[in-house]
């Protein structure tokens, strides 16, 4: 546990966050590489299915990085993504798993230091909650 | 890259790289036209990159236009010239010849890739605008734009040589020389913009005496997060958060000593209004904001509101009073501004601790002496001349301005003025050169090198063939090579299951480099390719453009972001860079395996347009148009053409509206290229951009025809307001700002003889019925007051308003009436003025603020600014037949409020005019024109791109549970004959939210399928299928 180093799927919207998370790089300010980046069109496209598999996966923690409200490219997507997180969320308590590995983040293209922010925060936080339970438990099914 | 002699003379000029002028240049470009776009700074962007945010939606708006700039193609026509100014001119219209000097860069642009190596070795001569603002390497790094590069201060060079050795790729170049260029272009566009006011030498409000005195651009960088503080808002005396901060008006405006021009700057109460909100949502309670004004002058689109919410969610105070002075406690540094207000007749004192100074916008030494070379007239004011009617051409013809060389204003209208700028130069650009160049004609050699004009060879079918990857790992010089050792992970990728061959490419957008990666993918017989390097924001199109060539569907290739997402990122930590690099190929490689061949949706385009509104703004769109040979269908609902305009006399500066009306009506009705249809309606509309086809009833019968068009501009204008109020539609001495125009025209004697004449303001604007501003009344107001002195020295003329809008140059008429005598009396909501009738006169109560008192004038007119109202039944009609959204008050809504003020959300839609919001006739012009403008960007083409991402539907597992009709943005999906879910390629946007909502799974957003987001998660998590 002490070497703990958290995986984190960031799921980003072209038109914001992962044009700041290019930003960052631009800017060259450092964030934890803990963030795995996967591109959407839009924050509105990240399906609930797609949050689960992350951590069915071995994630740690997802975020959905969507435009700032009002500013989304096909009008509402940003809505709906985080109508879905909290669903996620949800799914996640009744299950027993910390519905704070799950979570919807909002930036706009040029916010490169936000981006950067966001990224630690989150891994900060998802490092003190520790490794997705379900790991632990392939690894018994796996010794088992 | 340049092309010789003969393409030339199609070519258009824009002077000057702000955003009015961006928007000129890529409309020309879009339009198929040739650009040479000069700036003398190093790099373009102009004012607006040095804005934290933009009212009224306090966001950085110009990211949201970046993806539309990035898209290829564009750079064929554009051909940027930073460091450059213009140094002669000669010939005319249609064939000028410039001449261009361009001041050495030391830096070859084409090789620099902005890695930083120089600049870290020699900070204090290399230049690089970018770095230094936050919001330009995203906003602005389109590849024809914002060069991608640095460039040198030789001067503050000591070592040259030295300097020289830093780049390893040689694009320093110490030896670089002045250069002059002659080209020969059919127009021109100035757009060189405005300088700040220098408020130093005004030593009452103590900027460069104090510390902690600002102007309105230097807070704005403050509060920017790449500012001189890193976006902490500290005093500079103490280093202390401010608790109180004023902000002081007009500085440099509206005044008439110490240098201060007399015209309003038009956009800074906004700016203000915004700088203050932006303190508020971020400090709260903590830092309380007071805005000192003269008249707040929020009069565009919803403006008011914003205005509105500044006071009442935000806690913003406004002040209305001019302060005379700030001065500096010298024990505390807080400085104490000294005002005094109507109301009370006494002085105040108030201390803040930071004052900001809304300085206002003046034309520069320089553009006047580029003014003089071009030879065009200037106003007083320094300003390019220009008319009502001719709202973005200059006194020579073949020269066109657009945004703040016209007149003070935003960035919407300079949006506005860019492409109506556009529009007029490519009017004389020969038809023919604008067009594309033909692929079977001699022209075609001098494009062989671009990459677009390529012929590509047909695709080679891969649908049955397993997955071959070939993995392409850049070093970008050192920006991937110098953290990560390359061929390392070059032998890493080897042995990613599935991979073919991976090599180490050097730059892999160079033409070298793609060429040996097209021979790879040939020689091994690749049929997927991923591509280790930059962001696919930038570059993804080049490499489509690659496999293209190659013989490969242009969706079978991948890039991983190794550079922008993590070398640059990590690069103190390169064993954390190596791994995250291997990562994101494996993730990759999973991912393009499941590409599969697309096919972009192209559709042919329909080149007829149908306008809808038959005024001044439907006029002028449909002439534009019609004169570059396109057909146009022109809509009118009323018999007659004309609109609103026929009904005005005189425009504030006096020019005769009725007989320019009557000749645009006579040239409309006699175009043959125009088909005019009145009266006529609207009554149904389906299709695409490209290829629609309305309904429309018309003629006395009401006959109905359908019309197959390409684009369609709205341009139904708005209504005079006729609230009944103050006995207006009631007694006859009381009468619009419109019909006393009118009379003044037609029936001088009427008006001549009045004795008093009171004027009331905002009557039906600004109320909780109809809160925005109209925009109008105050010049009206003016206008008429004026005019009635002309005819009658003697009249009494009061008029009473709330704050006096004469934006721009219309404040020095503001002047002019008030020297001439006219009274100009304030009221507020709570001391409406009270109107009696009094046999054939009015008798018109009212408070006068500054003696404290209540006044009574029996008036012979009195006279109500109404301004406009929508036309509500029009727009929700239209609104609901073309999917069209409005504002709340019943204006077509337009795609983006600062950056698309011209285009409606359903792509191939334009609005015009007042339907857009209230408008003066030049400003309604130069939006129609700007719609003309708009139009042709999608007219040049011969064909429709829709791309290829688009959501399909497996009608096997529909259940037809409508849940995708209802989360579709855009209202696509609908249940067909088979009772299952259809979505329409062509008009489907690529959102992948229906995708997302739907519970079967039976929608896949085609290059963002499940299992190809899934395939990531598996490359991630190293676990194969």
């Amino acid at each position: 546990m002490k070497d703990f180093e958290p995986v984190i799927v960031a799921f980003c919207c072209h038109y914001c966050a992962y044009t700041a998370a290019d930003m960052a790089g631009s800017k060259r300010i450092a964030y934890p590489a803990n963030v795995k980046i996967i591109r959407v069109p839009c924050s509105g496209k990240v399906d609930t299915i797609h949050i689960m598999k992350a951590l069915e996966n071995g994630a740690d923690g997802v975020y959905v990085a969507g435009c700032l409200e009002g500013d989304c490219h096909f009008k509402n997507g940003n809505l709906r993504a985080l109508q879905r997180v909290k669903q996620v969320q949800a799914l996640l308590e009744e299950i027993g798993i910390e519905p704070e590995r799950v979570e919807m983040v909002a930036m706009s293209a040029g916010m490169g230091e936000r981006f950067a922010e966001v990224a630690f925060e989150i891994t900060d936080k998802i490092r003190k909650l520790g490794p997705n339970p379900l790991k632990a438990g392939m690894e018994n099914a796996k010794a088992a | 890259m340049q092309n010789q002699n003969s393409v030339q003379t199609g070519k258009v000029l824009v002077v000057g790289g702000g955003v009015g002028g961006i928007r000129a240049a890529l409309d020309i470009a879009e339009s198929g036209g040739d650009v040479v776009l000069v700036d003398n700074a190093y790099s373009i962007g102009g004012l607006m990159t040095q804005l934290d945010r933009t009212f009224p939606t306090n966001n950085c708006d110009l990211c949201t236009l970046s993806p539309h700039l990035s898209e290829s193609g564009r750079e064929l026509h554009i051909d940027l010239k930073t460091m450059t100014d213009v140094t002669g001119i000669q010939g005319e219209a249609g064939a000028f010849e410039v001449t261009l000097k361009t001041w050495p860069r030391y830096i070859d642009v084409e090789k620099c890739t902005a890695c930083g190596e120089c600049l870290e070795s020699f900070p204090e001569c290399i230049r690089f605008t970018p770095g230094l603002d936050h919001r330009a390497p995203t906003c602005m790094r389109y590849p024809q734009a914002t060069p991608w590069s640095y460039s040198v201060d030789m001067d503050k060079c000591n070592d040259p040589e030295a300097l020289e050795k830093t780049c390893k790729i040689g694009a320093i170049l110490p030896d670089d020389e002045a250069k002059e260029t002659l080209i020969e272009v059919s127009a021109v566009i100035l757009a060189p913009g405005a300088s700040i006011f220098d408020p130093s030498h005004l030593d009452h409000f103590g900027k460069g005496l104090y510390d902690n005195v600002f102007t309105s651009l230097e807070y704005e960088r403050i509060l920017s997060a790449s500012g001189p503080t890193g976006g902490i808002l500290v005093r500079p005396s103490d280093g202390k958060q401010p608790k109180r901060i004023a902000w002081i008006q007009c500085v440099g405006s509206r005044g008439i000593q110490k240098g201060a021009a007399s015209y309003c700057s038009s956009a800074c109460c906004m700016f203000a209004t915004k700088e203050a909100i932006v303190t508020r949502e971020r400090f709260k309670d903590d830092i309380e904001t007071v805005i000192f004004y003269m008249d707040m002058r929020t009069s565009g689109k919803d403006y008011e509101l914003y205005y509105q919410r500044a006071k009442d969610e935000f806690g913003v105070r406004f002040v209305r009073s001019r302060p005379h002075s700030v001065v500096q406690n010298p024990k505390d540094m807080n400085l104490a501004v000294c005002y005094t207000q109507d109301e009370k007749s006494e002085n105040i004192t108030e201390e803040f601790d930071m004052v900001v100074l809304s300085t206002g916008f003046m034309i520069s030494e320089e553009t006047r002496e580029m003014a003089e070379v071009m030879g065009i007239k200037l106003n007083p004011h320094g300003f390019a001349e220009t008319a009502s009617f001719k709202p973005v051409e200059t006194s020579r013809p073949g020269i066109f301005v657009c945004g703040m060389f016209e007149s003070p204003k935003d960035i919407p209208e300079t949006m506005v003025q860019g492409s109506a700028a556009a529009c007029k130069a490519l009017g004389i650009v020969p038809r023919g050169k604008q067009a594309k160049a033909p692929a079977d004609s001699a022209v075609e050699n001098q494009w062989d090198d671009y990459d677009g004009y390529e012929a590509f060879p047909p695709e080679r079918d891969v649908t049955d063939e397993t997955p071959r990857t070939g993995v392409f790992v850049c070093d970008c010089g050192f920006n991937i090579g110098g953290v990560i050792d390359v061929p390392a992970l070059v032998d890493y990728c080897k042995t990613i299951a599935g991979v073919e061959v991976a090599i180490a490419v050097g730059h892999g957008c160079s033409g070298e480099s793609q060429k040996n990666i097209e021979s790879y993918i040939k020689e091994h017989q690749l049929n997927r390719v991923v591509i280790g390097g930059c962001s696919p924001r930038t570059h993804e199109t080049k490499f489509q453009d690659m496999v293209r060539r190659a013989g490969l569907n242009k969706y079978l290739v991948e890039i991983a972001n190794i550079r922008d997402q993590d070398t640059w990122v990590h690069r103190d930590q390169p064993e954390i860079a190596a791994n995250k690099a291997r990562e994101l190929i494996r993730m990759a490689v999973a991912r393009v395996k499941l590409s599969i061949p697309l096919v972009d949706y192209t559709l042919p385009m329909n080149k007829d347009i149908l306008v809808v509104g038959g005024g001044v703004a439907g006029m002028t769109s449909a002439l534009a148009l019609a004169d570059r040979g396109f057909k146009v269908f022109l809509a009118e609902r009323s018999p007659r053409l004309g609109g609103m305009a026929a009904n005005i006399r005189k425009t504030l500066e006096g020019e005769d509206v009725r007989s320019k009306v009557a000749e645009m009506i006579e040239r409309t009705m006699n175009h043959e290229k125009i088909q005019v249809m009145a009266p006529a309606i609207i009554v149904d509309h389906s299709g695409m951009p490209g290829m629609f086809t309305t309904g429309v009833q018309s003629g006395p019968q009401m006959f109905y025809t359908s019309i197959k068009h390409g684009v369609t501009i709205l341009a139904t204008g708005a209504l005079p307001n006729k609230p009944s109020e103050y006995l207006l539609n009631e007694h006859d001495a009381v009468v619009t700002q419109l019909e006393l125009d009118e009379r003044i025209e037609d029936d001088p004697d009427s008006v001549k003889n009045a004795a008093n004449v009171v004027m009331i303001q905002c009557v039906g604007s600004r109320t909780k019925e109809n809160p925005n501003c109209s925009r109008v009344c105050c010049q009206a107001a003016v206008k008429n007051a004026l005019r009635i002195i002309d005819l009658n020295p003697d009249a009494n003329i009061i008029v009473l308003y709330r704050d006096m809008r004469t934006y721009g140059f219309q404040e020095d008429y503001y002047k002019e009436a008030r020297e001439k005598g006219v009274i100009f009396v304030r009221y507020s909501l709570e001391t409406k003025p009270a109107v009696e009738a009094d046999e054939d006169k009015v008798t018109v109560t009212f408070n006068e603020p500054i003696l404290g008192i209540k006044a009574s004038v029996t008036a012979d007119i009195l006279c109500l600014s109404t301004g406009f109202i929508s036309d509500d039944e029009s727009t929700e009609d239209l609104g609901f037949i073309f999917h069209l959204q409005r504002t709340d008050d019943g204006y077509f809504l337009e795609d983006h409020i600062k950056l698309r003020p011209v285009d409606l959300p359903v792509p191939g839609f334009f609005v015009a005019g007042t339907a857009h919001s209230p408008k003066n006739i030049r400003e309604s012009i130069a939006q129609a024109q700007a719609a003309a403008g708009r139009a042709q960007t999608l007219l040049s083409q011969d064909e429709i791109n829709l791309g290829a991402s688009v959501a399909k539907v497996d009608g096997k597992k529909c259940a037809a549970c409508l849940i995708c009709v209802r989360a579709c943005p855009y209202s696509i999906p609908f249940i067909n004959a088979d009772g299952y879910s259809e979505i329409d390629p062509a008009r489907c946007h690529g959102c992948g939210i229906c995708a997302a909502e739907c519970p079967a799974k039976a929608i896949q957003l085609m290059q963002f399928q499940d299992d190809q987001i899934l395939a990531r998660l598996d490359g991630l998590f190293e676990r194969m299928n």
